[in-house]
């Protein structure tokens, strides 16, 4: 053993387990996606176990893109996941150069904004849909209502109540319905992932260059060209990592949309793998295969984007 | 921005104002949870309970007599506990040679596990159950979640540490080797130590994606092995009528973890940029 290897094989645990991790499961993925294999079908038991000789080559995948659901969970997916990386970022960034300066109570205000990045996905699930975003009992139809009442009284109030007379009465959104669903979960997730990118940004604006700053105060440069040619490129390091991290998680969504909406209107390729995964294997193991390849196209713009920040 | 907010006490104490706001706002819905877990299930749909009501320790009593609290609770303290430990030991060695003894394909090989992450779980969650039920016969067992938690975890830990470890300097280790200590003496005796804080900050943030975990603890347990994203999975109450007992048992939940990283907040932070923020 020479001074090299032996440090050098220290990462072979680490690599061998992911390894297995990987390929075992995979591989018998790939294999399902090839045969006829569902969990119940009475006139054609044979069809149950799964067998090489119930070979059905590509039918699974052609099924699959054939079937109606398909293209919209991949659509559905990337509005979600876009939507939520769009929101976090602009927030992030906002929130972070609110508190980056010292002022009473920063402290407290940082430990109250960190808190929703602990929830459990499952939590913040039943907490929002339930008790917040309800059209009746949350907090989103008490308040509609308490609105229409004022405004209704306003209408009976003499004088005024002319010019109010034509204000509508509002509806509270429904945001299990079909329509509404997956912006459910995306007004969840930004809730629990905004902290996330603040406390990046905010420790990124800790090391920002002051005297840099100071000499483009002096030059003239107003607080949105400070803004626009130092803090926001100084945040572009900061940001690719906020995306990538978020990525990584959110394609993979799948506690939020099955409590929202049980996946009415709301799909993603992993909910939609679990729905055929309740009989047919064969179908559910192919769009697997997809959701791989899909995830490994996004991996590769991602880590493209971050890799070269790792290293250095 | 430090220039630009010199400016006027009123612009400074609008933008505290603003800034209490924020946290409040992004605070609220977590003290409603804490709130409502107080009130009756029936005070906790009525508007003119909102704020004024009697408050009760109801629901928490009825969770640990009649849903087992404890139990489930436990399931996931132990997972979390070893599956932490559990990817730190697999993850430190790992770590420490892609720091210290890079070779040309550290780089690729870092990039290849964190693209692990990117492994859709559904994808191959039916295999995993089949295998682990029909060929292996540890379904529903400690061993099979702290297994399955410390792999999906890996990739982010080694990582992590990667970042930490890059900090410090090659010399302190390369004077470890003047002296002769062997390769572990390196990593027990000169690396741990010095990385003690990288090390705590990464162990603390497995252990909370460990406890948050819900996707895998809730198909791959049925009772022995259940852990609370299991008991919360099992309490989702049918539209809502059940708002006190949804809330205790999620505030019970989510509570230690919570507590836990108001405590560590500034060494997570640190351990979450990946060592993009020098």
């Amino acid at each position: 053993m020479n001074n090299r290897k032996l440090p050098r094989l220290l990462q072979t645990p680490a690599v061998l387990l992911l390894l297995v991790w990987m390929l075992v499961p995979l591989s018998m993925t790939l294999f399902f996606s090839f045969i006829r294999y569902v969990l119940n079908n009475l006139r054609r038991p044979e069809w149950t176990s799964p067998s090489i000789d119930n070979w059905r080559g590509f039918g699974n995948y052609d099924f699959v893109l054939h079937s109606k659901d398909f293209l919209f969970a991949i659509q559905n997916s990337l509005f979600i996941v876009g939507s939520i990386l769009f929101l976090t970022v602009i927030l992030g960034v906002l929130i972070a150069i609110l508190i980056n300066n010292a002022f009473p109570g920063r402290g407290i205000v940082r430990v109250l904004l960190i808190s929703p990045f602990f929830v459990m996905p499952a939590v913040n699930a039943v907490l929002w849909i339930n008790m917040i975003l309800d059209p009746v009992l949350g907090l989103q139809g008490i308040a509609i209502e308490g609105i229409n009442g004022v405004i209704m009284s306003l209408k009976d109030a003499p004088i005024v109540g002319w010019f109010f007379s034509l204000w509508p009465t509002l509806e509270p959104i429904s945001f299990r319905a079909t329509q509404t669903s997956a912006y459910a979960v995306i007004i969840m997730v930004t809730w629990q992932w905004t902290p996330f990118a603040v406390l990046i940004f905010m420790t990124s604006l800790q090391s920002e260059d002051q005297q840099q700053k100071e000499a483009a105060v002096l030059d003239g440069a107003g607080p949105w060209s400070q803004f626009r040619f130092l803090t926001l490129p100084h945040l572009g390091r900061p940001i690719a990592i906020v995306v990538m991290i978020q990525a990584i998680f959110h394609l993979s969504l799948y506690a939020e949309i099955e409590i929202v909406s049980r996946g009415n209107g709301n799909k993603n390729l992993p909910y939609l793998i679990g729905e055929f995964a309740n009989n047919n294997i064969g179908a559910a193991s192919a769009t697997g295969i997809f959701a791989v390849i899909l995830a490994n196209i996004v991996a590769i713009f991602l880590l493209r984007m971050v890799g070269k920040t790792l290293m250095e | 921005m430090a220039i630009v907010a010199q400016s006027s006490t009123l612009g400074r104490s609008s933008r505290m104002l603003l800034a209490w706001g924020v946290g409040l706002t992004f605070f609220f819905p977590i003290f409603w949870m804490v709130l409502t877990s107080f009130k009756t299930d029936a005070d906790a749909v009525k508007p003119e309970y909102l704020f004024y009501f009697t408050p009760t320790l109801e629901n928490y009593t009825n969770m640990t007599e009649n849903y087992d609290y404890w139990r489930f609770a436990a399931n996931s303290v132990i997972t979390s506990v070893f599956a932490t430990l559990f990817t730190l030991t697999v993850g430190i060695p790992a770590a420490y040679a892609m720091a210290f003894n890079p070779s040309r394909h550290t780089k690729d090989v870092l990039m290849w596990m964190l693209s692990t992450k990117m492994l859709p779980a559904a994808a191959v969650l039916y295999p995993m159950t089949f295998l682990t039920k029909n060929f292996l016969g540890i379904f529903d067992t400690h061993f099979l979640l702290i297994i399955v938690l410390s792999l999906i975890n890996l990739p982010i830990v080694v990582w992590m540490l990667f970042t930490y470890f890059k900090e410090i300097p090659k010399e302190i280790i390369e004077a470890g080797k003047m002296d002769g200590v062997d390769t572990w003496g390196e990593i027990k005796e000169i690396l741990v130590p010095l990385a003690w804080g990288g090390i705590a900050s990464t162990a603390l943030l497995c252990f909370i994606f460990c406890w948050n975990e819900a996707y895998w603890t809730v198909r791959l347990t049925t009772t022995d092995a259940a852990t609370l994203s299991k008991l919360i999975e099992g309490n989702r109450a049918p539209e809502g009528l059940f708002f006190g007992r949804l809330s205790a048992v999620s505030a019970a939940a989510v509570g230690p973890i919570i507590v836990l990283g108001w405590f560590c907040q500034k060494q997570l932070v640190q351990g979450l940029t990946f060592g993009a923020v020098k």
